[in-house]
Order: C-alpha cells, then sequence, then structure tokens
C-alpha cells in the first residue's frame, strides 16, 4: 500500500497548539507512508483537490486525514478520494481538532498525541479493504396491517403518493376503536363523521386493496421484497356479489348474540354488518352462533339473499401479496376490568367500561344514543367514572399511563351532561395528564362549565345497595373517606397491547416490551421505524396514543415509505459484517445477539453455517464481539484493524 | 513516542462512534480542557467491544483503558450497551484475578450532547490512572517479587499458593 | 447388577442404532483409564466405570455432529453435553446420554503426590482399588492406601451433581451429593488472599512454565474451534506465536473469557495441562462472577441462554460507577 498523510492546519485551530509540519514529517517514519504534507483547510477545495492530486502524483493507494472529526467530514473526503479514482473506504481520519487541539494548550503534548493518532490511523488503514456497495430492486408496494385510524391514515398517504397499497385488517370492516367513539376530544365533534370519509376513500382509492377479515399468516424476505402470506378467514359470504342491503340480517333468526361492535352491550344477529358506515359493508356470518352450523339447518340468508351470495361451504383462503415495506398499525385491545373484582364488573351489569359508554352515547349505539344502564333500562342521574383501571397500577403489572382516559373521562361527563342535564357525573382519579394543545383547557371546562366532580383518590369498592350502586373511595385532598350513590360506574379500562400482538411482532421479526407493545428503533429519534428495516410503526401498537398522535405517526409511517421507495434501487452500506464459513461453526450465537435479525442460518455442504443479509445488517459489529471463533467480523472494524490500532498504541 | 514521558501515561479509550465519540467531540467543541493522556479508538458501538480487546491492551502495557457507549436504552444499535454492560462487568471483576487493577479499567456511559460529562470523567479517570502510577507489566516483574511468589508456589507442588 | 454391568447391557441393546458410544477403558497402567470408542460388543465389555475415568467423553461430541452417537457420562460430564446443547453445538436427536452415579474421580497429581510421599516412585502402577472410601495404588510391588477425600478431584469434593443433570438412561442407584469441604477451594481461596501484584507474579511465575502445547484447550468441551482457534488464526489475528509470557498469559485470558458463562467447571483444561498449571482458577473466578452478578450456572438447563448472549435493560446486580 502506499499512504498519503495530510495533517490540516483548520488555519489557527489546529495549528495554534499542534505543530501540523512535525506530525507530517514524523509519519513519513510510519509503515507504508510514502507522502504527507501539512495542509491549510483539508476540507476546502484547494485541500480536497491538493489530496486528489497527490494521489494521482504519487500512486497513493490510502488516504489519511488528521483534521476534524469523522462525524464532520469523513463523507467529504470520502467523496474526495472516489473522486481520484480511490475506493472510498481505503481512507482514514485522525481527530486531531476535537480530540487535540480544542481541549489543551501544551503544544508539544498536542503534537505528540496527534502523531499518536495518525499512526493508528495508519494501522487501520493498512487493513482496509475496498467496499463496494451491492444494490438490489424494490418491490414498491406496501402493507398495512391494522386499519384503525392510523392504519388508514398510513394507506391513504402512501397511495396519495403514488404506492400500490395492501390493507390488511382483522375485522370484517376497518375503523378500529375510532368507529365504536361518539364524540372525540378535545372539539368534540362526531367520530364517524371525521372518520367515515377517510374509511370511505380507503374503499374508492385505486390504489388501495382491502383485505378485511384477514390476518398476516406468515412473512418472509427482507427489506424492499417481502412475501407475505394473508389469510383471507371465510365470511362465508361471497363479497364479490353481497351489496350489503341487509335483508340476510333482517330475516337472521339467531338474534341474541353478544354483540362485539357494541362491546357486547347490545345483542346481534349472527349474519351481521358491525355499523351501517362499515367499510367494506359486507355481511359475514359467525359460525359459532349461526343456527345453519350449530344445529346443521336453517338456512334463511340464503333463502333471502337477493344476489345469492351465502356460501356456507367457504373456507379460509390464503393469499400471497408480495410487498417492499410493511407498516404494522394494530392498535390496542383494553385491560379486563373483570381483573379488579372490587370494583364488581362481570358481577353488576351496571359496571361498564369506558369504551361500552361510549357504545351507549353513540346514535348509532344498541340505545340509539339514548344513555341508558344496561341492568333495567332507566336513565342514570349519577354517573361515577373511575379511572386508571388497570393504568398506572403496578400490583396489577400496568405501571404505564394510559394516555387518552384521562381525556376521554372529561369528554364523556361532558357528554353525559349535554345528554342528560339533570345528571351528576363523579370523577375519581390520580392525576390529570391534560399535555395537549387545547386539553387541559377541555377538562377544565368539563370540571367548570359542566359541573363534573373530580375526586383525587382511588375507589376501594363498588357495592350494590337496592338498584344503586355504592361507590367507596377516598378522597386524598380532603383526607376523608366518600361515598357515592350511582346509577352507573363507568371503568376507565386502560389500554394494553393488541390480542395477538407478540405473536405478529415475531412474523415481522421486531421487538416487543413486556406489554406486548411493539419497539421502535429509538425512542426519541426513531419512533416509527422499527429495527427490522422496511418494517415501520403507527398508532398505539407502539404504545397507547390519542387519535391525533395516532394519524400523525400514520403520515410519519407513510413518509418513511415514500422516502424508502424514493429509487428504484436501494444501496446496501458495505460496511457490515461477514462471514468466514470456514472458521464458523453454525453454532446461532451471532443470530441470538444480532438486534436486527440480520443474520440467518444456512446449509453448507451439510453443515450449519451463519449467512449475514446484506441488505439488513446495520454494521454495529455485536455479532464480531460475540463470536468465539472470529468466523463473522465486520468490514471496516474487523479484529485486526481494532488489534493493529491496540498494538501501535501500546508499543513502546 | 506515544506518550511524554514522565507527563503522560498510557491510556487507551475504546468510544462508540454515535454517543461517546460524539460526546468527546462536542467537549473539544465547547473548548472544555482535559489531559493529554488519553487515545481513542472509535469503534461503531460499545457491542463491538471484545473486552479481549481491553485484557489485550492493559497486558501488552496500557496504563488505562476507558471504554464509553451509549447510555443505556439510548444504543443507536438499540442493544449493543446492553451486551457489552455484561462482558464488561465480567471483565472488571476477571481482571485483578490476573494482577491487574481494577481501577485501570472503566466503562461508562456519555451521550453525544454531555461534553462536559465527557471532560469529567476524562479528567477523573486520568487522575485515578495517574494515582495508581505506571502499570506492573507482566514480562517485567521484579525478581524479588517473582522469588518470593515462586517459592510460595512450590511448596504447594505448583497447584496451590499460599 | 453393578451400575458398570447394567451399562454395559444397556449399551449393547442400544448399540445397534449408534455408529458408536464413548467411555473409558483401561489404559497404559493400572492407574490410567483412557477414553473408549465402542463399536462392537466386544467394545461394550473393555468398558470401565468408577474413580479413574477422569476424561471427559463430552468432548468427542461436537467432531461427531451429524453422526448418531452414545455417550457414557459422569455427573459434570453431562452438564458439558447440556451446555453443548445450549449452545446448538450438537443436536439432542443423535446423542443418547448413558448415565449413572458418580462417587467422584481421582485427581491424578495428588495420586502421584501420595505415591511420591510414600517413596513410592514414578514406577508402573500394576493395581488400583477403590472402595469409595479408599483408594490403593500399587506400585513397585508396594500398596499406598489413599482416603478418597484426599485424592479425589477438588471438583467431586464440591460436586453438585454426581448424578447427570440429563441422560436417556440412568442405571443403578444415584449417587449421594457429598459434602462440600472446604479445601475444596484451595486454589480460588489462595487467590482470592494474595494481593493483586502478587498474583501477577503467580501468573508470571507459571506462564513462564507453560509450553504453549494448547492441551488445556484441545481438553476442553467447549472450546470447539480447535484448527480454527483465535489463537492460532491470521484472521483475526489475536496472537503472535511469540513464546512470551504476555501472549501465553492472554492465551489463557482468551481461553478463560470465551468460557465466560459457558465453562462447567469439569476441570479438563486443568487435568490436560502437563505442566500442572492451575488454569482452572481463572474459570472457576469467572463463574463465581457469572453467578454472582446473573445467578447462572451453565450446563445444567439445555433450554436456557448464556448469560453473555443476553441482557436486561435493568441489571439487578450490576452497580456502574457514578462520576
Ligand atoms: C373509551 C375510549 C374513548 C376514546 N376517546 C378518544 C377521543 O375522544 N379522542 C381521541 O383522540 N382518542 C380517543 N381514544 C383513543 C383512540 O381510541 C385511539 O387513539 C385510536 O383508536 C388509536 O388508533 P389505532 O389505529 O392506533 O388503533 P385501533 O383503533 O385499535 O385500530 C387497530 C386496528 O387494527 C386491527 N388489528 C389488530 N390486530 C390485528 C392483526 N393482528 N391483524 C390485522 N388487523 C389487526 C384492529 O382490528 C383495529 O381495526 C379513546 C379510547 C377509548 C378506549
Ligand atoms: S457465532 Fe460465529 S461460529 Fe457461531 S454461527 Fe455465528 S459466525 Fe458462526
Ligand atoms: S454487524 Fe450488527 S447488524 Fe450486522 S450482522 Fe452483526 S450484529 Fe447484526
Ligand atoms: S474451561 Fe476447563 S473447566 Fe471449563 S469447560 Fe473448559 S475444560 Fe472444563
Ligand atoms: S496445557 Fe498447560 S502448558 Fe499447555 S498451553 Fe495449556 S496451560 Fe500451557
Amino acid at each position: 500500500m502506499r499512504i498519503g498523510v495530510f495533517v490540516c492546519h483548520c488555519g489557527s485551530n489546529i495549528e495554534g497548539t499542534v505543530d501540523t509540519a512535525a506530525v507530517a514529517k514524523a509519519t513519513l517514519e510510519f509503515p507504508e507512508v510514502v507522502y504527507a504534507t501539512d495542509t491549510m483547510y483539508a476540507c476546502s477545495e484547494p485541500g480536497q483537490d491538493g489530496i486528489i492530486q497527490a494521489i494521482k502524483e504519487k500512486n497513493l493507494t490510502g488516504v489519511v486525514v488528521a483534521s476534524c472529526t469523522p462525524r464532520m467530514h469523513e463523507p467529504t473526503f470520502r467523496k474526495a478520494v472516489e473522486r481520484a479514482g480511490l475506493n472510498r473506504f481505503m481512507f482514514e481520519m485522525a481527530n486531531i481538532r476535537e480530540h487535540v487541539s480544542w481541549i489543551g494548550k501544551n503544544r508539544e503534548a498536542n503534537t505528540n498525541k496527534s502523531l499518536d493518532l495518525v499512526r493508528i490511523a495508519v494501522e487501520k488503514l493498512r487493513r482496509d479493504a475496498p467496499l463496494i456497495p451491492s444494490k438490489f430492486s424494490v418491490n414498491k408496494r406496501v402493507m398495512i396491517i391494522g386499519g384503525g385510524v392510523a392504519g388508514i391514515q398510513a394507506a391513504l398517504d402512501c397511495a396519495d403518493g403514488g404506492l400500490q397499497v395492501v390493507l390488511v385488517e382483522r375485522e370484517s370492516t376497518i375503523g378500529g376503536k375510532m368507529a365504536k367513539l361518539d364524540k372525540t376530544f378535545p372539539t368534540v365533534d362526531c367520530s364517524s363523521c371525521i372518520l367515515g370519509p377517510k374509511m370511505v376513500d380507503v374503499a374508492q382509492h385505486p390504489n388501495i386493496t382491502l383485505h378485511a377479515y384477514s390476518e398476516v399468516d406468515s412473512i418472509g424476505g427482507y427489506v424492499g421484497n417481502f412475501q407475505v402470506k394473508v389469510k383471507k378467514k371465510a365470511t362465508y359470504v361471497d363479497w364479490e356479489l353481497c351489496t350489503g342491503c341487509g335483508a340476510c340480517i333482517e330475516k337472521c333468526p339467531s338474534k341474541k348474540n353478544p354483540d362485539a361492535f357494541n362491546e357486547k352491550i347490545g345483542p346481534c344477529t349472527s349474519i351481521n354488518i358491525p355499523f351501517p358506515q362499515a367499510i367494506p359493508k359486507k355481511a359475514y356470518i359467525d359460525a359459532t352462533t349461526c343456527r345453519q352450523f350449530v344445529k346443521g339447518k336453517c338456512g334463511v340468508c340464503a333463502k333471502v339473499c337477493p344476489t345469492g351470495a351465502i356460501r356456507y361451504d367457504m373456507t379460509d383462503e390464503i393469499v400471497t401479496e408480495d410487498v417492499g415495506a410493511i407498516v404494522a398499525a394494530t392498535g390496542y385491545d383494553l385491560f379486563d376490568i373483570k381483573k379488579i373484582p372490587e370494583y364488581g364488573s362481570g358481577t353488576y351489569p351496571d359496571v361498564i367500561t369506558g369504551l361500552q359508554y361510549e357504545r351507549l352515547l353513540s346514535a348509532s349505539g344498541p340505545t340509539g344514543g339514548h344513555i341508558k344502564r344496561p341492568s333495567d333500562g332507566k336513565e342514570p342521574k349519577n354517573i361515577v367514572f373511575i379511572q386508571c383501571v388497570g393504568s398506572r397500577d403496578k400490583s396489577l403489572d400496568r405501571p404505564y399511563c394510559s394516555g387518552f382516559c384521562c381525556m376521554y373521562t372529561a369528554k364523556q361527563t361532558i357528554l353525559t351532561k349535554d345528554h342528560i342535564p339533570d345528571s351528576q357525573s363523579y370523577v375519581f382519579y390520580m392525576d390529570i395528564r391534560s399535555p395537549g394543545k387545547m386539553y387541559d383547557e377541555f377538562t377544565r371546562r368539563a370540571m367548570e362549565e359542566y359541573g363534573a366532580r373530580y375526586i383525587r383518590g382511588r375507589v376501594a369498592m363498588v357495592y350494590p345497595k337496592g338498584d344503586k350502586l355504592m361507590v367507596r373511595g377516598a378522597d386524598t385532598l380532603a383526607g376523608t373517606q366518600v361515598e357515592i350513590e350511582a346509577d352507573l360506574v363507568v371503568l376507565a379500562a386502560g389500554a394494553e397491547a393488541a390480542k395477538g400482538a407478540p405473536q405478529l411482532a415475531e412474523k415481522l421479526r421486531i421487538s416487543y416490551d413486556k406489554y406486548g407493545f411493539f419497539m421502535e428503533s429509538h425512542p426519541k429519534l426513531k419512533p416509527v421505524e422499527t429495527n427490522t428495516a422496511g418494517v415501520y410503526l403507527a398508532g398505539s401498537c407502539q404504545g397507547p396514543k390519542d387519535i391525533p398522535q395516532s394519524v400523525g405517526q400514520g403520515s410519519a409511517a407513510a413518509a418513511k415509505v415514500l422516502a424508502l421507495f424514493s429509487k428504484d434501487m436501494l444501496e446496501s452500506d458495505p460496511q457490515i459484517s461477514r462471514v468466514d464459513i470456514k472458521r464458523c461453526v453454525g453454532c446461532g450465537k451471532c443470530i441470538m445477539t444480532c438486534p436486527f435479525k440480520a443474520i440467518k442460518e444456512v446449509e453448507f455442504r451439510g453443515q450449519k453455517k451463519a449467512e449475514v443479509i446484506e441488505t439488513v445488517c446495520q454494521g454495529c459489529g455485536i455479532c464480531t464481539s460475540t463470536c468465539p471463533q472470529g468466523a463473522i467480523q465486520l468490514s471496516h472494524f474487523t479484529d485486526n484493524q481494532i488489534l493493529a490500532e491496540v498494538n501501535a498504541l501500546c508499543q513502546s | 513516542m506515544p506518550v511524554l514521558t514522565g507527563k503522560e501515561l498510557r491510556i487507551v479509550g475504546f468510544l462508540c462512534n454515535w454517543c461517546s465519540y460524539g460526546g468527546a467531540d462536542t467537549a473539544g467543541v465547547g473548548r472544555f480542557n482535559q489531559p493529554t493522556d488519553l487515545r481513542i479508538i472509535r469503534v461503531p458501538c460499545s457491542g463491538r467491544i471484545d473486552p479481549l480487546f481491553i485484557a489485550k491492551t492493559l497486558i501488552n502495557g496500557a496504563d488505562g483503558v476507558l471504554v464509553s457507549g451509549c447510555h443505556p436504552r439510548d444504543c443507536h444499535y438499540a442493544e449493543g450497551n446492553f451486551y457489552a454492560r455484561r462482558r464488561l462487568e465480567v471483565l472488571k471483576r476477571f481482571l485483578p484475578i490476573l494482577g491487574i487493577d481494577p481501577g485501570r479499567f472503566d466503562y461508562t456511559w456519555v451521550s453525544a450532547s454531555e461534553g462536559q460529562r465527557w471532560q469529567k470523567v476524562v479528567t477523573a479517570f486520568t487522575e485515578q490512572i495517574h494515582t495508581l502510577g505506571p502499570a506492573p507489566r507482566f514480562d517485567a516483574v521484579a525478581p524479588e517479587l517473582l522469588a518470593k511468589v515462586a517459592g510460595a508456589i512450590s511448596q504447594g507442588g505448583n497447584r496451590v499458593a499460599a | 447388577m453393578s451400575r458398570l454391568e447394567e451399562l454395559k447391557t444397556r449399551i449393547k441393546e442400544a448399540l445397534p442404532g449408534l455408529e458408536c458410544v464413548i467411555g473409558w477403558q483401561k489404559g497404559y497402567d493400572a492407574l490410567h483409564n483412557t477414553p473408549l470408542f465402542m463399536r462392537s460388543a466386544e467394545d461394550v465389555d473393555k468398558l470401565e466405570w468408577g474413580a479413574l475415568n477422569v476424561h471427559n467423553p463430552a468432548v468427542y461430541l461436537p467432531t461427531m455432529a451429524g453422526k448418531k452417537v452414545g455417550v457414557v457420562v459422569k455427573g459434570c460430564d453431562s452438564r458439558s453435553v447440556v451446555e453443548l446443547l445450549q449452545e446448538n453445538l450438537i443436536n439432542r436427536d443423535n446423542i443418547v446420554i448413558f448415565a449413572a452415579g458418580c462417587d467422584g474421580v481421582v485427581d491424578l497429581t495428588k495420586v502421584k503426590a501420595k505415591l511420591a510421599a510414600a517413596g513410592t516412585g514414578a514406577g508402573v502402577v500394576t493395581a488400583v482399588s477403590a472402595d469409595g472410601k479408599t483408594v490403593s495404588v500399587t506400585a513397585g510391588g508396594k500398596t499406598v492406601a489413599m482416603p478418597m477425600a484426599e485424592v479425589a478431584a477438588d471438583k467431586c469434593l464440591r460436586c453438585q451433581y454426581p448424578n447427570a443433570v440429563l441422560a436417556d438412561t440412568f442405571v443403578g442407584t444415584p449417587a449421594p451429593q457429598p459434602t462440600p469441604v472446604p479445601s475444596a477451594n484451595a486454589d480460588l481461596d489462595a487467590l482470592d488472599a494474595m494481593s493483586v501484584p502478587d498474583r501477577m507474579a503467580f501468573w508470571r511465575y507459571h506462564m513462564d512454565r507453560c509450553i504453549r502445547c494448547y492441551a488445556c484447550r484441545n481438553a476442553c468441551p467447549m472450546c470447539v474451534c480447535r484448527d480454527h482457534c483465535i489463537a492460532q488464526s491470521r484472521e483475526p489475528h489475536w496472537l503472535s506465536q511469540d513464546d512470551s509470557v504476555t501472549e501465553k498469559l492472554m492465551f489463557q485470558v482468551v481461553h478463560a473469557m470465551h468460557l465466560a458463562g459457558r465453562c462447567t467447571e469439569c476441570g479438563e483444561c486443568q487435568r490436560a495441562c502437563p505442566m500442572d498449571i492451575p488454569v482452572l482458577a481463572l474459570k472457576k473466578h469467572l463463574n463465581r462472577t457469572i453467578h454472582d452478578l446473573f445467578d447462572y450456572q451453565a450446563g445444567v438447563d439445555a433450554a436456557a441462554i448464556p448469560p453473555l448472549l443476553q441482557f436486561k435493560t435493568e441489571e439487578v446486580n450490576i452497580k456502574e460507577r457514578s462520576w
């Protein structure tokens, strides 16, 4: 190798406390250094030209620049040596500004230290190899898993950006939790009025393919080229023919089934369309209750369907979708309030969840928008709301805050007053968390304008008294015990990871926390990325989020996908690990520790070996220091390079 | 000459690129004065640091080794420092049995914004190494000490040292 | 039926389905047993069981990957098998484990010291008998009776698993767990008691004697790299072939650190060392650290993940320095 060393003055930034000329001269003693000079501003145009000229004239095959931090100008100099015909990885930097000249004034010590830093740069460079990025094509289709408001937003933004979108939703309709809400804080506008049009856009967008009543079965491949098998669950209705007219629902004799869309506070038929604005507006049969399936005879819906769409013999179907990126937007589910028996849910029908209450408030709900309590259909006058049920509770292994309950409880007290002007709401709370735009004002309004009585303290128990419920709790501000007679108790059940989230995470090869929420790549700087390239997150699947946050994330994830797909070919960073197949014993330790699942097991002549997936490896080198065989080496930071640096510093 | 004889000791740092190397840069930008002994080897992630690099550096005569990475949970590669923490702690506890003062090795976490913290860490660690003085070397154990230990060993029949 | 006879019967039954079964047989004299690879019923008849079965037969398993083999194990050997399974280095479907309760094996260094003390030189040992309490060794026409407690391997004196932790066929009555004796830890206790500079002198003394034969590594069942060990390779080039004390010590550090969280303390490294260098002390020290930090022991649970291949976001036992 023929190495050239360029020691930068950086005006007086370096030269002021480092004798750059002396450093340059001394480096000529280093092995393979054939040329060395000091230079005024290495990064300036003349500086770069000087380097290029020297490479050409002195036939240099590697370059060391001793100047500022590589975190600043490494890319600049790499491009410069590339312009001179060298591979851009045949270049090293010694940081003699931030790490030397700027942190000490002793010229002798600084000069000496600079020389040492150039020495290790030279030793590392001597072991550098040219690296060439490989390119691969991207399939510019994206799959969104979960059709809640976050998934809908991501799908629409991607589709508007010109991408083909495949939206996979587990239920028979998209909309998620938001579709069940009556009104939304902090503006109290009607939830279905703002969500409905978006859902219709999804149905009508030429770039969106919707697989409703479907789940992801398996995922293969990597960023740019995933193959996803989607299981389309049997609906027993041919959706090509179903017009959503509802004739079947009218006639279905099995009418007393708990309605999942109405959070089981109302009944529904076995063949059903969850709500009038459902997208797709298609009927499906719940085979666990349908008489045709349970008793083997009925067939009413088949008889009444005007288009003959009923198919009792339908089976699950697997379709394969090839996509280049995936957005997970599977949302959340609710904490099971039966886990707190003191609150009496399960025992007393008038203890319900906040989401059930939304259904009671909603005009499309089981009571047509009249608040009637489940037990006897009476209009409640005294309503007690209990917050943090299954949130911020270590004893239930739910130490986290569910984020939106404070706000929706305030909203519900406001709506209650609107529906029943002579009602009184009471709210037991721990703290009020309302740090959004107009949020705190909103909770104040609930108290000040709508007269909700907020009591700071925990509820100890709920017990029946006649046809009422007694709520006993502490008022920690007054330092007293309180007991309130309630007609209805609404529990702000906390948010939990969506059912099946960990299983989906395994398929996606992304991490999830101990509660089942998906892990973002970086808590601050990469909130919608995951450690698996090409997989992004949106909405509450990452942690509880309200609608504005979920929508924001949906758009953010879409932006990431659009950026990823902005190139026809993806270039992978060649600074990745590589396996020496002779040394590898196939133990899989590297596979276990790689945070990015970038290593797979392969068979080579009947033996197990590790193989790095170039496009997925991020170049951290955790595998390299894991493998006892030294069989997997991170390019540009190989054991030999670091050892050479160590040896150079230890030599006397 | 790697170190200034009589003034500096040989201290080697292994820093992750994303946090601590950046933190050291920030200290530079802020002109936070530091002792000059430390020589920094840049690695992508603290998870890249094989504890054997540190053992090798110390056995080969360095007077101190300092490792710094991103704060736990802030690793650029998500998990590198979690693995590093386990490996480095094991090494730190292993060194004294080899006859290396554990004070010659420390590991810590410094973020890219913590220039002042970096200055503090470097200053304190350098001071600590100067207090310990130049490291005794395996290839230069004092003959009297060697004779004393050897005597004790041969009494115990090679295995047990009294 | 004795443990040995029952083992033989069971191995003979299983042999047709196996490439071979690894065990022990008599060696060049009555004191030294050596590994036995049983391929036929006649081979099985050579099998030995008892205090002289010092070798750990698990060391051969990774080299036989892909073949279906049997292995006879003592309690400690079984932990190596489990660790190999934990690390995917062998395939459970290809291994049949035969085991019996172990009453401990001798430390040949201790036996030889006793012989020397009794004035019986290095001559050929003609007979050895052991009854669990006493080992009687006949050499040069003279029989020396040695209490087992004084010549047993240290690992046996503090053995927690005298009965295999994993076995397909376990014969005979299980062996009782010995009550640990303090002397079993004399090596580590002595090192603990030394000052740090004395320890450096200690290793310096021993590394001067090390002939870098790699017997310690070759005997280690977890050192599966063999020819590719980083102590000898150029890519990566961790060590020079220099015969210096620093390179030799570094080699021991490589072995120890590579075994951190993986070593089952089978003691083969130290037993194999022709120079009687107490290399096991380094691993024992690390095992103690691993136990303190992660409450973990290698080779007892085939499903456990070795501690350095995993982490916790909050480490309960690691107190980091505050600056
Ligand atoms: C009672 C209550 C009232 C609320 N009121 C308000 C309010 O007024 N204002 C506000 O901003 N927020 C409110 N929220 C919060 C709001 O519900 C959430 O912010 C929002 O629903 C989050 O949207 P999402 O898309 O992330 O998740 P979700 O709405 O949960 O949607 C997730 C979707 O993914 C689907 N899915 C799940 N798993 C899979 C899978 N494996 N495969 C395919 N599909 C899957 C689900 O079926 C669902 O359709 C309220 C919450 C509650 C409980
Ligand atoms: S850790 Fe090393 S030997 Fe094991 S599979 Fe990975 S590369 Fe191969
Ligand atoms: S360098 Fe990091 S990302 Fe790449 S294979 Fe190794 S551990 Fe995985
Ligand atoms: S290092 Fe020694 S004691 Fe540990 S497993 Fe290997 S041979 Fe056995
Ligand atoms: S067996 Fe003994 S002499 Fe041989 S390399 Fe190991 S420690 Fe050194």
